[in-house]
């Protein structure tokens, strides 16, 4: 009897996200497949069509293209992101005078709105009175027009990307921080130099921590859809489009909101299938105390 | 753990009455009616009438609203400024919520009417309102077009416009120019850019003479002025790659050439998100030529008062120039009745009222405009807030403007016709870039007609 009324006292304290979670979840996620499967504008009704938006992909120009365009964003912000907030983490655990500050200055910049910060980051990109430029201009380089030119748009957007670095930073940073002392001073003992210490003991031991990042960094990037929407709108000359910006357009844009939601799955297991890649591949490189 | 549980289960009757107490109290002070209706006197049927105007043009269609509600006593106009209008109306009228009217852009028009989102204005012919019939003549004849899809009228003008040569007298003056001799000729128009155009001592532009891709709002203008098509309705293709328009982009590409595809584009970013304010490039006096809509004078009657300029027809191409013909692009908001809203009757009798020729011209006066009406008052031009709404108003009465595509991908149409504005600018092979342009549309038109007919069979 005490069993079931604590069942039901359970569901009813979590009934509001179970009830979140079917009707705002479950059941456009449903919708949503049941639509990828028809011809839907939203002010016809659906059209059942098969696997036709599905083979549509194949031969559509742009899906390729705003395919290599968000791989290029996602190779770009996680390669190099992660190393430099590791970096950036063991730096600020080093003790140094004025870390605690800079950890504040790093983290930052993800308060941010990412709008607010879209709008900053095209005043300073600007091509003739843009801080950037005008940094360069101070050591004789001619700056580009960053955002206006196809081949330093995206490299632009990825750039920016990596200001907003704060969030990993924190995570690696606690992780290094239970890092047991005793190993340090095992390495100590058998003469490792600040380097090998890292690359032997650091990094084993903040492995947990840099898989979950990498994750995480992975679905975000490939979802990612207001800096490139805010900032170039997808150009120039498509130099920028991204996926979930082209499922946006295809849906209300183009009012195919059929072939939209065949996108958006097709998206969904791309993300899947790679999470899935990198957590089963990283198995040998990762270190769980436990 | 049981305890807890038990113990956040217990209701006191105490507990009980006081949450009692509060949802009376709360039924109590319900409004009701919602806020937005606190205004509608009592007695008449509120309609709502989306509209994605803001600012001095949302204040001029209020006041044209204001009149139509003080006018009469059976109807009430709630208009509500609504971003996004595409979009937003798409859910809406999928969802089976629209609104009794909807100001659309005429892209639009073939999506919603195919669907039969929107009400064809025949619908209404057995309707009796004791108003007069509407009159599909006494629009231009342009305007006409641009209402009408597959032989039915399907939507209401609200405002039309074309795109003419601002340019800046005081400039002209400056380099010993005639300041009451705009360019008439695509070659005068280039000399003229070349001779107004500053650089700096490191090739930066410090003032542009004139450039096509500012502001680069209409890619597929420019086989207009070379009196080509760049869309076939009769044969529902995209002719961009025929010769005329070849011509008409390399000669958008010779500009580039010649101040250098980076400078200029250098120069225009300056000017991302400040065109029509105090630093739009025209309005600042940072460029001296500029292709633009009659509302232009609006932003600078509230920016720059004083500044001296002009506006004309804009230049074409020498063979157009000697045959007197008068070409140019015709475009306008639009007016939509959405099917199934609450009231279509009253959003009908609303609508016919915007149709008058008084009310559209007093709404083309405020936004700067020309009349989309077949003849225009006799005092419309007197006070008018643009100076040289003349040259618009004869491009909008002209036998050669043409209208946008009438297809049903017309967005997919203009977002690649940017890319390949962008590519050719940057020096891509006009031909081939065209070519690969109009086999892409081609193919989203295809696309849609299977689309359409798998539909049609269903």
């Amino acid at each position: 009897m005490t069993a079931r009324r604590d069942l039901w006292a359970g569901l009813a304290w979590t009934s509001p996200f179970l009830l979140g979670t079917v009707v705002f979840l479950l059941i456009p996620a449903a919708m949503s497949l049941y639509f990828s499967f028809t011809e839907y504008s939203l002010i016809e009704p659906p059209l059942f069509v098969g696997l036709d938006n599905y083979r549509h992909m194949a031969r559509d120009g742009l899906f390729w293209k705003v395919v290599a365009n968000t791989a290029a964003f996602a190779l770009g912000s996680v390669l190099v992101g992660t190393p430099l907030a590791i970096g950036i983490a063991a730096l600020l655990e080093a003790r140094v005078r004025g870390s605690s500050f800079v950890r504040a200055v790093v983290f930052f910049p993800t308060l941010v709105p990412i709008v607010a910060a879209s709008i900053g980051w095209m005043w300073l990109y600007a091509g003739e009175h843009g801080l950037v430029n005008r940094l360069l201009a101070l050591v004789g380089v001619r700056g580009r027009d960053w955002l206006n030119d196809p081949a330093t748009a995206m490299p632009a957007l990825i750039a920016m990307s990596l200001w907003i670095i704060g969030s990993p930073v924190v995570i690696y940073g606690a992780a290094m921080r239970d890092v047991p002392r005793s190993l340090y001073e095992a390495a100590d003992l058998d003469g490792m130099g600040p380097a090998t210490r890292f690359c032997n003991v650091t990094l084993p031991m903040i492995s947990p921590a840099v898989l979950f990042n990498v994750v995480v960094s992975i679905i975000w990037s490939l979802q990612v859809f207001a800096v490139p929407a805010i900032m170039t709108k997808g150009g120039p000359n498509e130099a920028t489009n991204v996926y979930a910006l082209y499922v946006y357009r295809t849906a209300f844009d183009y009012a195919q909101m059929g072939y939209a939601s065949a996108l958006a799955w097709v998206q969904l297991l791309i993300t899947l299938a790679l999470a899935l890649i990198v957590v089963l591949g990283a198995r040998r490189f990762v270190h769980y105390r436990s | 753990m049981s305890d807890r549980a038990e113990s956040t289960l217990h209701l006191t009757r105490r507990t009980a009455l006081g949450a009692l107490a509060a949802g009376a109290a709360g039924w109590a002070l319900l409004p009701s009616r919602p806020r937005s209706h606190a205004g509608v006197p009592r007695g008449r049927t509120e309609i709502t009438y989306w509209e994605k105007w803001t600012n001095r043009e949302g204040e001029a269609i209020q006041a044209v609203v204001d009149r139509f509600n003080q006018t009469q006593s059976r109807i009430w106009v709630h208009r509500i400024p609504v971003a996004d209008i595409t979009s937003k109306a798409m859910v809406a009228i999928g969802g089976g919520d629209p609104p009794d009217l909807v100001g659309f852009f005429t892209y639009n028009v073939p999506q919603f009417a195919e669907a039969g989102a929107i009400m064809a204005m025949d619908e209404f012919d057995g309707l009796r309102d004791g108003l007069p019939p509407l009159d599909p003549d006494l629009y231009a004849p342009a305007v006409r077009r641009l209402l009408t899809y597959r032989g039915r009228q399907r939507v209401g003008v609200n405002t039309c416009y074309t795109l003419g040569l601002y340019w800046n007298r005081a400039h002209f003056r400056e380099r010993g120019l005639d300041p009451d001799q705009p360019p008439t000729t695509l070659d005068r128009l280039d000399e003229l850019g070349e001779a107004l155009t500053a650089l700096a001592q490191d090739g930066r532009i410090e003032r542009a003479g004139f450039l096509q891709n500012m502001p680069g709002w209409w890619p597929t203008i420019w086989p207009i002025f070379f009196g080509a098509d760049v869309y076939d309705a009769e044969a529902d293709t995209c002719t961009i790659a025929g010769d005329a328009c070849i011509r008409a982009y390399e000669w958008v590409q010779a500009t580039a050439r010649r101040f250098g595809p980076e400078q200029t584009r250098s120069f225009m970013a300056q000017f991302g998100r400040s065109n029509h304010s105090a630093q739009d490039p025209f309005i600042s006096g940072r460029a001296s030529m500029i292709m633009q809509g009659p509302w232009m004078a609006n932003f600078i009657n509230a920016f720059n008062p004083g500044l001296d300029y002009g506006a004309a027809v804009f230049p074409m191409a020498d063979e157009l120039a000697g045959a007197g013909v008068l070409p140019g692009l015709l475009e306008a908001d639009v007016l939509a009745i959405p099917r199934a809203c609450p009231h279509p009757e009253e959003a009908w009798t609303f609508f016919k009222h915007m149709q008058s020729v008084g009310v559209q011209e007093a709404l083309a006066r405020a936004h700067c405009k020309p009349s989309p009406m077949r003849t225009t008052s006799p005092g419309f031009a007197v006070g008018h807030g643009n100076p040289f709404v003349g040259a618009f108003d004869a491009i909008a009465k002209s036998p050669d403007v043409k209208v946008l595509p009438q297809t049903r991908v017309w967005k997919q149409f203009s977002d690649l016709s940017i890319s390949a504005f962008d590519a050719i600018w940057s020096g891509a092979d006009v031909p081939t870039e065209l070519a690969a342009l109009q086999s892409r549309v081609n193919d989203q038109i295809a696309t849609d007609a299977a689309r359409r007919a798998r539909r049609s069979r269903a």
